[in-house]
């Protein structure tokens, strides 16, 4: 009885002594692994620094569907995060599954937020088809075109100042893919053609240059977009065939294809910009190195996009609402301290720190940022969105017919009958 | 002995005995067990319940051509591995056993090493010897081939390299049973058949090969449930592609379970996973039982 009675009064006292009692603890699961981890850890770091009143614990878990399905199970049980990473391509999934809770106006004004601090796309692939909000964008990543100035040089697609120049279309493209390898470059174009993710981010930049829509009204490829897709992996399937991208490349190779200077092209997503910056600064690097938007190879200007946003649990429990205050601070935090997180490349999706004068000084971003105004995001499907059937259909249809096993029109066949039948 | 007459008090103990066990089964294995049934017959997602819908999850299986094509090549992945691996398993057990004390014990140990190792530590261990730009086994394959293959993109090269990995990874314990049941076999048998004149040949047509027949109905049939159960390799090497030439039955229960929240649907497609096992390894089983008999 003594011993209960001791625990008893020291956890009272405990209570009443430290100052932690007004201490609010916020759960943090993210999704962030190599250059973004490091840079949100600094984040976190930072932001429980300056609050004392608040702590973030905050746990990395594995990216795609171990993630996804860990916060749907949590949730379930209500032993979900306070506060948790989420990719906006996800949210018709998400919304679907009911694991978003709703960000009020209430909620917005304790992060000293209002929808129009983002960028509009941003928003409403937050929101619900109804137009309520379910999460916070905090960046815009995409795909970019990285060069190499050094191999590059006396052609004539470098202007004065040695920034890419006359890349308009396909024709031109293609035109200085093939002089690379006249010269004698061997892959001039670097990206990951044996990786999902990858080949999806070029076909579907390629495919939304040319006006393409995935899915519309419930129905995969209808129309002619079903042609605009197969014209995609022809163009991929070409570039594989003249021997200008590298064959079978996971993703790390596709990389050092670029850094080692074998490759003068490399398409990839902006989170691989702290990669290049890092190695320039060590001297590792043996080259000058740029970053442009995706040219307008199909007609228009287009890119894949997607965006990291904060979105918090729905469980059947609802918060403190002393907790969602504080979790709507580091929100609005994170927003505010953004021009940070964009140094792993993003753009922020807060609008007054993308267009900052620090942001605007900030290269190679400030070079590419201007493809906000055109990203492609993935189509508002449940079956769309990182880590979704339609990534395993790229795996599974894409990549063989642009390695030539099938014919584009077989792939995007079966790819209409595979898709379709996920969606109900 | 008073103790046992009292029939009461003999079924306490028999009851008390058992129930750790009847338990135990209850709560891991026929619970769920009834739950699947149930959740098979509802459109659950993946957590919580949903609304009975009778029997439109089986209807709505029988027109999925995906099921279909993921049976299709489990019964060609079935073909590639279950007699293969059995008749591998059987001349290595052969060869051992006519090793002696410990060279036999490590030879055996040997064999028996990759099956002690976790699924995912052989997939790594064979993506990386067939990595198509660093792989060890790429010069062996162009030598065959004249080009180096990606194997796990290719959609003929993918199920026949899953199985290769299956075998080499299961084979150790099907030795090891083969071994059991050669040392089981007396040797008087084999010294008799001597004496009488039998070759090797027929020691081995007329002793051997008849007294194991037990030990290779079972590993066939142990085989057979666990390659029609197949998923890890699959989900590791290829994920189902390309093409959806590696595509499984479980791969379609995890897709449609974990990515797409259809808890309702995964189980129905669990479930006649399930009976198709059992019936055919039930088959498989009286069958070659009554070869054997013959």
């Amino acid at each position: 009885m003594s011993v209960f009675r001791s625990i008893v009064t020291a956890a009272a006292l405990a209570t009443v002594a430290t100052p932690a009692l007004a201490q609010q603890e916020v759960v943090w699961w993210d999704f962030l692994s190599g250059g973004d981890g490091v840079r949100m850890a600094a984040l976190i770091d930072r932001f429980n620094e300056e609050h004392p009143d608040i702590n973030i614990d905050a746990t990395t878990l594995e990216w795609g569907v171990p993630f996804y399905t860990r916060i749907r199970t949590s949730t379930a049980v209500g032993e979900g995060p306070d506060i948790m990473t989420y990719h906006l391509s996800r949210v018709p999934l998400a919304l679907d599954e009911g694991v978003l809770s709703e960000i009020t106006a209430e909620d917005l004004a304790n992060a000293g937020l209002t929808t129009n601090d983002f960028y509009e796309r941003s928003i409403a692939a937050a929101s619900s088809d109804d137009g309520t909000l379910h999460a916070v964008p905090f960046d815009v990543h995409s795909v970019v075109l990285y060069y190499n100035r050094d191999m590059l040089e006396g052609t004539n697609y470098l202007d004065a100042d040695g920034n890419l120049t006359g890349m308009d279309s396909l024709e031109s493209f293609e035109a200085a893919m093939a002089a690379l390898v006249e010269n004698g470059v061997t892959e001039p174009l670097s990206y990951a053609t044996a990786d999902a993710g990858t080949t999806y981010r070029v076909f579907y930049t390629l495919f939304s240059q040319m006006g393409g829509e995935l899915i519309t009204d419930g129905e995969v490829l209808a129309g002619d977009n079903a042609d605009k897709a197969v014209q995609a992996i022809e163009i991929m399937a070409r570039w594989r065939e003249n021997g200008w991208v590298p064959e079978q490349t996971e993703y790390p190779a596709s990389v050092a294809l670029f850094t080692s200077g074998r490759s003068p092209f490399h398409w990839n997503g902006v989170w691989e910009v702290p990669t290049m910056t890092d190695l320039a600064a060590s001297g590792e690097l043996s080259f000058d190195w740029g970053a442009v938007q995706i040219p307008a190879l199909m007609g228009q200007l287009g890119t894949w996009a997607d965006s990291h946003a904060f979105a918090i649990p729905q469980e059947d429990q609802p918060m403190d609402p002393e907790k969602r205050a504080a979790v709507m601070t580091v929100i609005g935090w994170m927003s505010q301290n953004s021009l940070s997180w964009a140094e792993a490349g993003h753009v922020p999706a807060f609008r007054s720190v993308a267009e900052s004068d620090d942001f605007r000084a900030m290269e190679p971003n400030a070079t590419y940022a201007a493809l906000v105004e055109t990203v492609a995001y993935d189509p508002r499907s449940q079956i769309a969105g990182v880590a979704s059937p339609l990534y395993d259909a790229v795996q599974n249809l894409i990549v063989p017919a642009v390695d030539g096993f099938v014919t584009p029109q077989q792939a995007i066949d079966q790819m209409k009958t595979d898709l379709q039948r996920l969606i109900r | 002995m008073a103790v046992i007459r009292n029939p009461r008090k003999n079924a306490l103990i028999a009851a008390s005995l058992v129930a750790p066990f009847v338990l135990t089964f209850a709560l891991v294995f026929a619970y769920p067990t009834f739950q699947v049934i149930r959740l098979s017959f509802t459109d659950s997602p993946l957590i919580g319940d949903g609304e009975w819908i009778g029997l439109d999850n089986y209807w709505r299986l029988l027109s999925d051509r995906l099921f279909y094509t993921s049976l299709w090549n489990n019964g060609y992945f079935l073909l590639l591995t279950v007699v293969p691996t059995t008749a591998l398993a059987l001349g290595m057990a052969l060869l051992v056993n006519k090793l002696k004390g410990r060279w036999q014990a490590l030879v055996l140990a040997l064999f028996f090493l990759p099956y002690i190792l976790p699924v995912s530590v052989v997939t790594e261990i064979w993506t990386w010897m067939l990595d198509f730009q660093f792989g060890i086994l790429q010069p062996v394959i162009t030598l065959f081939n004249g080009d180096p293959v990606a194997v796990f993109r290719n959609p003929y090269w993918v199920m026949p390299m899953i199985a290769l990995v299956t075998v080499w990874w299961v084979n150790g314990f099907n030795v090891l049973l083969f071994i059991a049941g050669l040392r089981n076999i007396p040797r008087d048998l084999y010294e008799a058949a001597a004496l009488d004149g039998a070759t090797a040949r027929q020691r081995f047509l007329r002793v051997t090969w008849p007294l194991l027949w037990p030990i290779t109905v079972l590993v066939l049939t142990l085989q057979l449930i666990l390659q029609l159960k197949i998923f890890d390799q699959v989900y590791l090497l290829s994920q189902g592609g390309p093409f959806n030439t590696s595509y499984v039955p479980l791969l379609l229960v995890y897709r449609e379970a974990f990515q797409l929240n259809e808890g309702g649907y995964a189980s129905a497609i669990a479930l006649v996973i399930f009976v198709i096992i059992l019936v055919v390894s039930v088959l498989q089983f009286q069958l070659l039982r009554i070869v054997g008999r013959r």
